[in-house]
């Protein structure tokens, strides 16, 4: 096991500031833990702490990172203003790059 | 006869009480207690309110809050930050179901700015809209906006900025980048007015209230009549105010 914690603050196209704080084992590529905040909004608000726990395990590659996101959020009805999937994949991402 | 809906004028008060009267409004009206309600308030001491989603330490500096004695508070809204202090704050509460607020979130942002975007216009200020979230005139800042949906009820607050202070303002907010703070700060500076600047007179809070009372009435063709917190909402509001908006583990929980 080798665990890393990185950082990125990413400013989604026309929307909001979205800043990622993960820690992930970097031999198995696999997030460990994930806290994402910003000035986003986020409709119900308490489904972004189910989105961060259902990406736990997750394989830091940007399709699988994207499908399971898009799965999160049809699953709880999420609506992100000023945020995407596409956003938080990226931003993700860039915490690895 | 026009619809009557309920006005609050609760005045001045501290940052948690404020945020916790909100929440406090929204779970009456949730159960059916008392009318859609819009609510005018100012803050004292000037706080901060982060939004829902942001991290407390890395948005403010705590430190410099303690020594000029700002409060902090997290909303229950997403949204940024902001430094409450040369303001009018409204908040509407109203069931997601009442005919005149629209279903799509965006669109509802678009309905209660025009409410505050007619106070303006009373004031003699023209603004518009600009999603997400804010109203401008001449393209700057002059009221930042913020909505959530709980209990199929919608709770929409925001800012009317009577005065603004930017300097302050920094010096209670982190930056991402020190570097640049400086610029940072002079941008801010274009981008954001005030009543007071756009008048170039002081306006007072009950003016401000008078005319977003007229706002409020014109958008949304109601009659507001000024009441009172129920008995009831004032219980639920010190509790919220003592069991999360007041606690460390609800304002640092990000």
């Amino acid at each position: 096991m080798s665990h890393m914690q990185s950082r990125s603050i990413y400013k989604v196209p026309q929307g909001k500031l979205l800043k990622i704080t993960l820690d992930y084992d970097e031999t198995k590529n696999v997030i460990t833990n994930i806290r994402i905040t910003g000035d986003f909004f986020v409709y119900p608000e308490e489904a972004l702490e189910h989105l961060e726990k259902k990406l736990k395990n997750i394989c830091l590659e940007r399709k699988e990172l994207q499908e399971q996101i898009s799965s999160v959020i049809s699953k709880y009805h999420i609506e992100f203003i000023g945020l995407n999937a596409e956003s938080l994949a990226q931003g993700i991402m860039m915490c690895v790059s | 006869m026009s619809e009557q809906w309920r006005l609050l004028q609760t005045g001045y008060a501290n940052a948690f009480a404020n945020m916790a009267i909100d929440k406090a409004i929204l779970v009456a009206h949730s159960n059916e207690k008392v009318p859609p309600t819009v609510r005018f308030y100012g803050w004292a001491p000037p706080a901060i309110s982060i939004g829902y989603f942001q991290s407390l330490v890395e948005e403010i500096d705590i430190n410099a809050c303690h020594r000029l004695g700002v409060d902090y508070v997290r909303r229950i809204t997403g949204g940024g930050a902001v430094f409450h202090e040369k303001e009018l704050t409204y908040s509407i509460v109203i069931a997601e179901s009442h005919p005149t607020i629209p279903k799509n979130i965006l669109k509802s942002y678009a309905r209660v700015c025009g409410a505050v975007m007619k106070g303006l216009q009373q004031l003699g200020i023209s603004s518009e809209y600009a999603p997400i979230n804010d109203i401008v005139t001449d393209g700057r800042k002059i009221s930042g906006n913020a909505q959530t949906r709980k209990l199929k009820t919608v709770l929409q607050h925001g800012t009317v900025l009577m005065d603004v202070d930017v300097d302050t303002m920094f010096s209670l907010l982190k930056v991402p980048n020190e570097k640049i703070k400086d610029k940072l700060i002079a941008d801010v500076k274009q981008r954001v007015t005030s009543i007071r600047h756009c008048l170039g007179k002081e306006v007072s809070f009950k003016q401000v209230a008078g005319a977003m009372k007229g706002g409020f009435e014109e958008e949304f063709h109601v009659d507001l009549i000024e009441g009172v917190l129920t008995d009831e909402e004032r219980n639920l509001a010190k509790q919220f105010e003592n069991e999360s908006f007041s606690t460390k583990e609800w304002n640092q929980r990000r």
